[in-house]
């Protein structure tokens, strides 16, 4: 629960950061999360990083996301092309295995 | 297709997400279909107990993409929503003392209390001040030395480790006259509570993701050991709720699972866990709609007295009293929706509220409001 | 004499004008010669025209044809903030007023209630940056009034502006004339000004690549009836538009409502007009405009873009025959770059405005509720 934000950290100074999101910028306190790092991405509530985000992870869910749209994509075109009967209707060899 | 270096999974990402929902919501659709041959039942109700959650799912219109076997219910999970009228009387009492700055997150303001609101407060003159962040509160402190600055805590343990964090850093300043009201509460209990109650067939938990943040998954393990009841800890986009209940129904063995492997680390935040149990120690909290819950809630440890508001100031806040007619408890166990109130709608609405489910942006009832009349 | 008087006397001959860094003091305000040299070396100075200069109680106007009427109080704190003040949103937002009912500004008013102590010299940039936006509008201000309380009754400067506008279309804009199938146009994206002036208080901390959108829209409003008459049949080409108008038929009718969304946002507009109207809205989420630095804004302190404050922005609601040439012209003009059909009047749940989200779900859209706070759940 609670309103977080993923904020990139621009600048350290003691246990206050810089974080920035797109055309945002604002003070957190580090003291949550001791081994940020300028450029990381954290999570932020309330005025303090709660989490460093995973870049893997990030990436991961990314690609998932990508992997699925693609293949909502191919579905579309897929009935579409089944619906018009038109010259990439190829029958059964097409469908999901 | 490469993550933009400046992204990370959010709701900006709109191109991407449309489509991969639809492919989500199918996927849910023929996963819960097989649960149901699995379980023998003829639905699956889940259960999300975050109100952040709540807000999302009404923000996406994500009840439109469930197929018609999964309901999702809201539990207690809002912060605002389970805070008893004695503890908001309480924070109003403290307002009306003319030395008292009460600072607050803006969550609270317009909430109904036995006889009033802290926003009424203001207005009839006592100094009530929203901040956006509890460090705000102890800067108020610093700057204000004739002021009695009192900080409304609530929330769970997303908040709580930054209410410890600031309020150690007050005493790091000397600060003699900030104090913290704590109202915080613990996630894991009230889910014991819920199911010992036994009042709905909780087929799943979508787990709170910023909760878990600090906890990690372990506290809920005991869901699915005694309860056989799984739970996935799901983030706060569309795709990680529908990914969340794609998993749920995906179990044949009840587990706890992390969806929100960006952010949430099987062990928690260890730093935030020792702040948390530095400066808070668990007692039994009253919950609206749950009653007494034992050690689900947090308070001031005695070496932190003077930082107690509690302890500091002796305040009669009188009777607590419910608003009658209101069916809050039951909507926050899960059990009543919304428009099943006589209230809902008509003597209660987000512009003139009874209960904290509607007031809250975030409550169950306010949620559900914004689907009423609009069918497809 | 008044004690005020006396200590009027003591602070010396042209107190106002004379003396930058000078501060209003009771006696501005008490119509006295005081009074008379802050309305010359301020107002007059800034302000600048042949009908106030005669500095009569009352103007004398010569409109053509109907006329509009419209009046605002602004309060903002702070006073300054980025892309504007309070000056110039005093004078863009009784224009923009105007503008709602398809009327050129004619001739303002403007009536000041002046805190005991406030700076001379920020009442001149006030009243500069007033001089300049009515510039821009092409009009001017020509009458006024000037109060001040003692220190603590009021915030600094609280500004009321009154306008007379021309109506240059010969039928009654409103909900009334909306019908199912109109579209919906908004000129630009939501959200600056509200962040903009929240960022500016101070209050919760950050800092944000937001400015106020604060602008006249007169000229933009002018741009969107001209494409709408392209569009329709016109009559004489001689006379004043309105004149041709009632000549041949009303060319602009296709223009059915107007609101510029400031307090209470977009949301708050179409609900209303929802209401009124009893049709539906259907609004495409992906459709509206908002700047990147709104959106993070927003996801931090948990507000919704749809329900902040504009006051640059132009709600019309027009014919679909028309409506791509409203667009394009909106999108030709200055303060118009984004503008877009964001949706489109319906017969279905009448009363209520339906969003689609960027998912394709739907959701119902109510007006906000009481003063904008920040949540952290």
């Amino acid at each position: 629960m609670c309103l977080a934000l993923p904020m990139r950290i621009t600048a350290i100074d003691g246990q206050l950061a810089i974080i920035v999101a797109e055309g945002l910028e604002q003070r957190a306190s580090l003291v949550l999360v001791p081994d940020a790092r300028i450029g990381d991405y954290v999570l932020v509530h309330a005025g303090y990083a709660i989490s460093v985000i995973d870049e893997d992870e990030a990436d991961e869910t990314y690609a998932l996301l990508a992997e699925l749209a693609e293949a909502a994509a191919w579905e579309d075109s897929r009935d579409r092309r089944h619906e018009t009967g038109g010259t990439f209707d190829r029958g059964g060899s097409q469908e999901d295995a | 297709m490469t993550r933009p270096a400046d992204a990370v999974p959010r709701s900006g990402v709109a191109a991407v997400q449309p489509a991969a929902l639809q492919r989500l919501a199918a996927g849910l659709a023929v996963e819960a279909s097989a649960a149901l041959v699995r379980r023998g039942s003829s639905a699956l109700t889940f259960m999300e107990v975050c109100g952040t959650h709540t807000m999302a799912i009404a923000r996406f219109g994500l009840r439109d993409l469930l197929p018609p076997e999964v309901r999702l219910v809201s539990g207690p999970g809002c912060p605002v929503c389970v805070t008893a009228m004695g503890d908001l009387d309480k924070a109003i009492a403290l307002a009306r003392l003319p030395e008292v700055t009460l600072t607050t997150f803006g969550d609270l303001m317009r909430v109904p209390a036995s006889r009033s609101s802290l926003a009424a407060e203001r207005a009839a003159g006592a100094d009530v001040r929203v901040v956006y962040s509890p460090r705000d509160a102890v800067e108020i402190a610093a700057g204000e030395s004739d002021r009695q600055v009192v900080f409304a805590g609530i929330g769970f343990e997303t908040t709580a480790p930054t209410v410890a964090a600031a309020l150690l850093e007050a005493q790091a300043h000397g600060l003699r006259n900030f104090s913290v009201l704590s109202m915080h509460k613990t996630m894991p209990p009230p889910l014991e509570a819920l199911l010992d109650l036994g009042e709905t067939d909780i087929g799943g938990f979508v787990l709170p993701g910023h909760v878990s943040v600090v906890t990690g998954s372990a506290c809920y393990e005991f869901l699915a050991r005694e309860y056989g009841v799984g739970g996935v800890i799901a983030g706060f986009e569309a795709y990680d709720v529908l990914d969340a209940l794609l998993r749920l129904a995906r179990q044949t063995e009840t587990a706890i699972e992390i969806e929100y492997g960006r952010a949430v680390r099987p062990e928690g935040n260890l730093v935030a866990q020792r702040l948390m149990a530095q400066v808070f120690e668990p007692r039994d909290a009253d919950w609206r709609g749950l009653g007494v819950i034992t050690g689900s809630g947090l308070g001031l440890r005695e070496e932190y007295a003077p930082f107690d508001a509690e302890r500091r100031f002796d305040v009669d806040a009188g009777e607590p009293l419910e608003p009658t007619g209101c069916r809050c408890g039951e909507v926050l166990r899960g059990v009543l929706d919304p428009a099943e109130c006589a209230l809902f709608g008509a003597r209660c609405t987000p512009e003139d509220p009874v209960g904290a489910c509607m007031v809250s942006s975030e409550g169950a009832c306010a949620a559900r409001y914004r689907f009423r009349g609009i069918d497809d | 004499m008044t004690e005020a008087g006396k200590r009027d006397e003591a602070a010396g001959p042209g107190a106002a004008g004379a003396t930058p860094g000078g501060r209003i003091l009771l006696g501005h305000g008490s119509g006295g010669k005081l009074y008379r040299d802050l309305v010359r070396d301020v107002f007059v100075r800034a302000f600048a025209n042949p009908l106030l200069e005669r500095l009569d109680d009352a103007v004398a106007l010569v409109p053509s044809g109907r006329i509009a009427f419209t009046t605002d109080s602004h309060v903002v704190q702070p006073l300054i903030f980025p892309g504007g003040d309070i000056g110039r949103l005093s004078v863009a937002g009784t224009v923009n007023d105007l503008a709602t009912a398809a009327a050129r500004p004619l001739a303002l008013a403007a009536a000041f209630i002046i805190e005991e102590g406030f700076a001379v010299d920020e009442l001149e940039a006030i009243c500069a940056s007033m001089a300049a936006t009515a510039a821009e509008a092409g009009v001017e201000i020509v009458t006024g009034d000037t109060k001040v309380v003692e220190r603590g009754a009021c915030d600094g400067v609280y500004i009321t502006t009154t306008g007379v506008g021309e109506i240059v279309v010969a039928h009654d804009l409103g909900a009334e004339t909306v019908r199912e199938g109109d579209a919906v146009v908004l000129s630009g994206g939501v959200g600056d000004h509200a962040v903009a002036v929240l960022a500016a208080r101070g209050d919760f901390h950050f800092s944000a690549d937001v400015r106020s959108d604060c602008a006249p829209l007169w000229g933009l409003v002018e741009a969107a009836i001209e494409a709408v008459r392209g569009i329709s049949p016109t009559g004489s080409a001689s006379g004043s538009p309105a004149a041709a108008e009632s000549a041949s038929g009303d060319s602009a009718e296709a223009l059915r409502f107007l609101r510029d969304p400031t307090r209470g946002g977009l949301t708050t507009v179409l609900a209303e007009l929802a209401e009124e109207a009893k049709l539906g809205i259907e609004l495409e989420e992906a459709a509206i405009p908002v700047s990147p630095a709104v959106r993070s804004v927003c996801d931090l302190l948990g507000y919704d873009p749809l329900t902040l404050a504009n006051e640059g922005k132009m709600v019309l609601v027009v014919a679909p025959e028309p409506a791509d040439a409203v667009v394009a012209a909106l999108r030709a003009h200055p303060l118009g770059r984004d503008a877009a059909q964001v949706g489109v009047v319906t017969a279905a749940h009448p009363g209520r405005v339906a969003l689609r989200t960027v998912y394709g779900t739907r959701r119902v859209l109510d007006m906000p509720v009481g003063e904008l706070l920040p949540r952290i759940c």
